[in-house]
């Protein structure tokens, strides 16, 4: 059989050619960080320094012997879930209703994505003002409408400032679900929605039946990135918290800041960093798949 | 089984009025169609029988039953969706039984699946999903689906424009067969005027949202209620020629060369010049210019096979047509009534 004509001569030198800017920037920013850090890891680093003896395993075998790892391992599965399973829920709430026509409707999407616009550190910064036990806003209202009869201690209490930081990131990330998913919503084919009105099904038949199968496939993939996102999340909790009170906020990420940039001990920032990485990959991995069974189901 | 009345329907959308008093009747058991050009009208005059549109005047009386403003669901009606509106994430089978089991059916649902979709022959596709299946199958899946709880009122909104030509001739067979068998009230919205001859036992000819007429196709095709209808049914459409403030119209097909004709007959002589021929295989199109008696004007012709000797491009020949295959309009385009047909023959005579 004779040779496919495919590509001209040159061609893929100027394919190459393209492409080498890109790659050279990849390979700056995200290779040869990754090669450091891992080659850091297995190294005992000293006080200024960037490099020290080798030591295999070691930084690892310390971090997972160390409480606070775990601890922080802990954190940030209650960070990771709570804040995903609340800003799905609200999200996909918030989505359906301004699926819905009705006037100002626009003005109402608009209003609602501005969380997502407005810069961390001038939110957070807001939200610090609002949760403050004497001069803030959030327990004057409460206690106003009889809500609550002292003031809460939001970010000073340890068994209330995980809530306060999950509060926060909800607050600002559930409206990227609600683009995602108003996305969807709008793409289902609206003769479906009448079909079932003839065969007499109910709103909540045609929810189950119609809506969440088709936004199924979204939904779950828009809970990954968020999940993954929210994993390796550090400006929020690190600006609201710094981790404390004593370290009842300090997720892997918020670690592996203390321990290089606190500690000092960069080798054993290095592992957590790691190992925080392996799980990310995990679950990039799922992400992928799923993406590729949507993508195959089209 | 229930008669349809349509009683003095106004919709407007806006200032717009999409469908303006328009009344009509659909029998018991039969077939009506909806025809009529894009944005006429019909699919929102077929979404107000539904229930998906509110009338702003008029009412929608189903089986006796005043239903205007009834929902969908209580209507006891079925509805054929142009993309069939299937539920893709379900099964054939489950997509049959989702009007049965969104209603409570407490009878045999399996029973009534595999009988309704063995009247449209996919009972052996009942596991697949809808996307694994080929246009004229999902559209049978929509018929048994709107079939399955034994409506009184079958809406089919252009369902056969998805099918490629060749299925689609084949599929508007067994519609209609498959109509006749189980004899339910059905209006038919399309825009094709070959589906709607080939199905209606009537057609209500639509335009800018009023009906032109309403009538069986024979009475349409023959005596159009206007220049529009004249012009819309039938392909090549009518000649239309105006005169003096008002229009003669034949069809093609009655327009042929003199000799085609026994000279016995009350023959309209004119002449054509002949432009331009197109061959059809059983039929030729002579495209052309009348003139001599009529306004010189554009005109075609459409000569069956059987007759041999056709005139050159070019050239100008003797044609005719029977005096009784004229019709006239008015100067608004309204059809002259039989019994004025003899005074205005006789000015085109003259």
């Amino acid at each position: 059989m004779a040779e496919p004509n495919t590509d001209l001569p040159g061609d893929r030198l100027l394919a190459y050619l393209a492409l080498s800017p890109s790659i050279a920037i990849l390979i700056l920013l995200v290779a040869v960080p990754m090669v450091t850090v891992f080659a850091m890891s297995m190294q005992h680093i000293s006080l200024g320094e960037l490099s020290g003896p080798f030591v295999g395993l070691r930084n690892f075998e310390r971090v997972l012997a160390d409480p606070a790892f775990l601890n922080a391992l802990g954190n940030t599965f209650v960070w990771v879930f709570g804040s995903v399973a609340i800003e799905m829920a609200l999200g996909l709430g918030i989505a359906l209703l301004l699926n819905i026509d009705f006037r100002m409707r626009g003005i109402a999407r608009a209003v609602i994505l501005t969380p997502y616009l407005i810069p961390t550190v001038v939110a957070v910064l807001t939200w610090h003002y609002m949760f403050n036990d004497i001069i803030g806003v959030l327990n004057y209202l409460l206690m106003a409408v009889g809500l609550i009869s002292q003031p809460l201690l939001w970010l000073n209490s340890t068994s209330m400032a995980m809530f306060s930081v999950i509060l926060v990131g909800v607050w600002k990330f559930f409206p990227f679900v609600v683009i995602a998913l108003m996305g969807i919503l709008q793409a289902i084919p609206q003769e479906q929605y009448e079909a079932a009105d003839i065969d007499g099904a109910s709103a909540l038949q045609k929810f189950w039946r119609i809506t969440l199968p088709h936004i199924m496939p979204v939904f779950l993939l828009t809970a990954l990135l968020r999940t993954i996102w929210t994993f390796h999340k550090f400006d929020i909790i690190y600006l609201m918290t710094g981790g404390g009170p004593i370290d009842a906020t300090t997720t892997l990420p918020v670690l592996v800041y203390q321990q290089g940039f606190v500690d000092f001990a960069l080798g054993r920032a290095a592992a957590t960093a790691i190992i925080t990485f392996a799980i990310l990959g995990v679950l990039l991995a799922v992400y992928l798949h799923l993406m590729k069974r949507a993508e195959a189901r089209q | 089984m229930a008669l349809v009345e349509v009683k003095q329907i106004t919709k407007k959308f806006g200032a717009y009025s999409a469908i303006s008093n328009v009344s009509l009747t659909a029998q018991d058991g039969k077939f009506l169609i909806l025809l009529g050009p894009s944005g006429c009208g019909k699919t929102t005059l077929l979404r107000m029988i539904a229930g998906l549109e509110l009338p702003t005047y008029g009412d929608i009386v189903i089986g006796g039953k005043v239903a205007t403003r009834l929902h969908p669901k209580d209507r006891n009606i079925a509805m054929v969706f142009q993309n069939y509106a299937l539920y893709p994430h379900l099964t054939i089978y489950e997509n049959v039984a989702f009007p049965l089991r969104v209603r409570g059916f407490s009878g045999d649902i399996d029973k009534k699946v595999k009988w309704a979709t063995s009247l449209v022959g996919i009972e052996h596709l009942l596991e697949r999903k809808p996307r694994q299946m080929s246009g004229g199958e999902r559209q049978r899946t929509a018929l048994a689906r709107s079939l399955v709880r034994d409506p009184s009122v079958f809406l089919l909104d252009e369902p056969l424009s998805n099918l490629d030509a060749k299925l689609r001739h084949s599929a508007r067979e067994e519609l209609r067969q498959f109509q006749e068998r189980i004899g339910v009230t059905s209006i038919y919205v399309t825009h094709d005027q070959v589906e709607a001859m080939g199905l209606g036992d009537r057609i209500c000819v639509m335009q800018g949202g009023v009906v032109r007429q309403l009538g069986t196709p024979e009475e349409i095709y023959l005596n159009p209620a206007d220049t529009f209808v004249a012009s819309f049914i039938g392909s090549p459409p009518m000649n239309l020629i105006s005169d003096e403030g008002r229009t003669i119209g034949f069809r093609p097909e009655m327009f042929l060369p003199e000799s085609a004709f026994d000279p016995s007959e009350a023959l309209y002589r004119t002449e054509f010049t002949v432009q331009r021929i197109e061959y059809l295989g059983g039929d030729r199109i002579l495209y052309g210019m009348v003139g001599a008696s009529l306004p010189s004007s554009k005109a075609i012709a459409r000569l069956p096979a059987t007759i041999g000797t056709l005139p050159e491009v070019g050239t100008t020949a003797k044609f005719a047509m029977r005096l009784s295959d004229i019709r006239y309009f008015d100067g608004e385009g309204k059809a002259v009534e039989q019994s004025r047909r003899h005074e205005a023959r006789l000015v085109v005579n003259g």
